[in-house]
């Protein structure tokens, strides 16, 4: 079909005045990707679905969401029974918050499957360095997203989650107070932290799309990894990009739209992980709910947060722990990328994947004794996993690699 | 030379109209930062007046002073006996670690120890100094209202449900709490004998 449109008289007018024809075959039609790519590379195009998904659905929640912590008669606050006026009388108004809510928690579940798929098959490592790096910088910022995102319906987990997050950065000396009080733009969270974040929680997607094109473009330039993490030099090795792979990235997102949209009709809470339940009580100053968590995307963090008694260096440690994402290419220095060929990596990062599930579990739960000192050896194996990378080729033996594919 | 000459002028004219750009994008940063610090009305130093008489013997009222919470507690004889003993089991016995956890009034061991202007009234700012949490009030000794939430030698005082930190009855934070200060005391004064002005 394709094709055709590039023979019609429309599009030669176009192309003239644009140079649409070589930019489609450059990055489409004659872009070659591996051949032997595993629906691990699904992912990256669920992301960019889910991203289109959340900034559709966000800008017409937005149409009636009104950011203001302001009491009613009611004796809720605007933005609070304006999200339930979204649930209960506007047209459609809970399947697209839903579909926004359960979008926040899907977006996560993809890129963080994206993100083991590069660490599992080596796709961080020479030449594709800046285009990891780029995509930490995407999953910062969609953290941030999200966060802002979640103090919008002023509930009570909106609230005093927002509260302990801001409170995080007063660990930090000297600045610490004076980045809260930005943050908050008082002396608790309240109506002008409110203002604010919602402004954020605008601006981060923007800032998302424009650095996903610098994603795309990165990895245009260097090309895809494949499970062997070997670099391709025939031609036969690879095939364009259309109308393969945007087929098998098609037959993906029909297999992803069926679980988002079961949750989204069935399940939008999912049991009080994608939607908690405290959030829907109101936002109140003056109590704090029994037990706290953030939404489980964040909980891993949440835990080596907690497993330090002194503040700052908990503080220290949480950012430690996505700072240390950013070098992960220059800490492995092993010449294979592929974690197939490498049997002690492998082990060592599908142990990283649990124990970041483990973080996660941890991090969700209230705190006790024993769960305190699960979170610690965790915490302590996630830094390991990365402090142990370089010394690594010392003794590991790694396989031969196969000559192509 | 005239073209060395001019070559060196044009540097310098490079830098320094570099360098004044970069000094007018900088103090362009100045308002758009500013503008996210609190408003003047916010800021404006609003007082709460209260009356403590209010306060039922052994119960904690939770008050509202510029948007945070505050703890206002009347503690009994045998609350107040419950605030010694152990010393040494606290971060800050003598609240002296910061300035927001004294107040100028505090110029006894006595008053240090027991961190209010009138013994039976303890009026704090109700954020745990760790990330900002409202503690919640277990009051009596021992395990037997609280079960495992406490230690087996809490002897009375806050618990803080979010991260665990624990204070004494006079919100003096215990060793082991991710918290790192007692409760912060806010300037306060009786303006007569039942009624306190916060602020």
């Amino acid at each position: 079909m394709l094709d055709k449109i590039m023979k019609t008289d429309l599009f030669a007018w176009i192309d003239r005045r644009t140079d649409a024809g070589a930019i489609i075959k450059s990055q489409l039609t004659e872009y070659p990707a591996p051949k032997n790519l595993n629906y691990m590379w699904n992912f990256g195009s669920l992301a960019l679905l889910v991203l289109v998904l959340q900034i559709l659905t966000g800008i017409f929640l937005v149409m009636y969401y009104k950011p203001s912590a302001e009491a009613t008669f009611g004796g809720f606050t605007v933005a609070f029974d304006s999200v339930e006026r979204i649930m209960r009388d506007v047209n459609f108004g809970w399947l697209i918050r839903y579909m926004h809510a359960v979008g926040a928690s899907m977006f996560f579940v993809v890129v963080y499957m994206h993100i083991g798929r590069g660490m599992y098959y080596g796709s961080f490592k020479a030449p594709r360095e800046l285009l990891w790096i780029i995509g930490v910088v995407i999953l910062l910022i969609m953290q941030g997203a999200a966060f802002f995102g979640y103090l919008l319906p002023w509930g009570q987990m909106s609230f005093w989650g927002a509260t302990v997050i801001t409170n995080l950065f007063g660990a930090i000396p000297v600045l610490g107070e004076y980045i809260g009080q930005i943050l908050v733009g008082g002396f608790a969270v309240g109506d002008p932290t409110l203002n604010r974040f919602f402004s954020l929680h605008y601006l981060f997607p923007l800032l998302l799309a424009a650095i996903v094109g610098g994603h795309i473009h990165a990895l245009h330039v260097v090309h895809s990894n494949n499970p062997e993490g070997i670099d391709l030099h025939k031609p036969e090795e690879t095939i364009p990009f259309h109308p393969y792979y945007t087929l098998k990235d098609a037959f993906g997102v029909a297999f992803f739209l069926l679980f988002y949209c079961y949750i989204v009709f069935f399940n939008p809470q999912m049991g009080g992980y994608f939607i908690e339940v405290d959030n829907y009580v109101p936002a109140n100053n003056l109590q704090t709910p029994a037990h706290i968590a953030p939404v489980w995307y964040l909980t891993p963090w949440y835990t080596i947060l907690r497993s330090f008694e002194s503040k700052l260096l908990g503080v220290a440690a949480m950012g430690g722990s996505l700072a240390i994402l950013f070098v992960l290419p220059f800490l492995c220095k092993s010449a294979v990328r592929s974690a197939r060929y490498r049997p002690v990596y492998k082990i060592m990062v599908i142990m990283f994947f649990i124990d970041v599930i483990v973080l996660g579990y941890c991090g969700h739960s209230a705190p006790t004794a024993t769960l305190k000192v699960v979170g610690q050896i965790a915490t302590a194996y996630y830094f390991l996993f990365f402090f142990a990378l370089p010394l690594l080729p010392k003794f590991e033996k790694t396989k031969p690699v196969p000559e192509g594919i | 030379m005239t073209d060395q000459a001019n070559q060196s002028r044009r540097n310098f004219l490079y830098v320094a109209a570099g360098g004044l750009g970069a000094v007018a994008a900088g103090a362009t940063v100045v308002p758009f930062i500013g503008s996210m610090l609190p408003a003047a009305d916010t800021l404006a130093a609003s007082k709460t007046e209260f009356d403590v008489s209010t306060v039922e013997a052994g119960q904690l009222v939770t008050i509202q002073w510029q948007g945070k919470p505050v703890f206002v507690v009347h503690r009994t004889p045998e609350l107040l006996k419950q605030v010694d003993g152990h010393d040494d089991k606290l971060k800050d016995a003598n609240s002296e670690a910061i300035a927001e956890v004294q107040q100028e009034w505090m110029d006894t061991p006595e008053k240090r120890k027991y961190r209010a202007i009138k013994p039976e009234y303890l009026i704090v700012v109700a954020s745990c100094t760790h990330l900002g949490c409202i503690p919640l009030f277990k009051p009596s000794e021992g395990r037997k209202e609280w079960g495992d939430s406490v230690p087996d030698d809490w002897a009375g005082g806050w618990h803080c449900p979010c991260h665990g930190s624990y204070y004494d009855i006079s919100a003096r934070v215990l060793n082991g709490s991710p918290a790192p200060h007692n409760l912060h005391v806010m300037p306060y004064q009786y303006k007569s004998d039942t009624t306190v002005v916060i602020g």
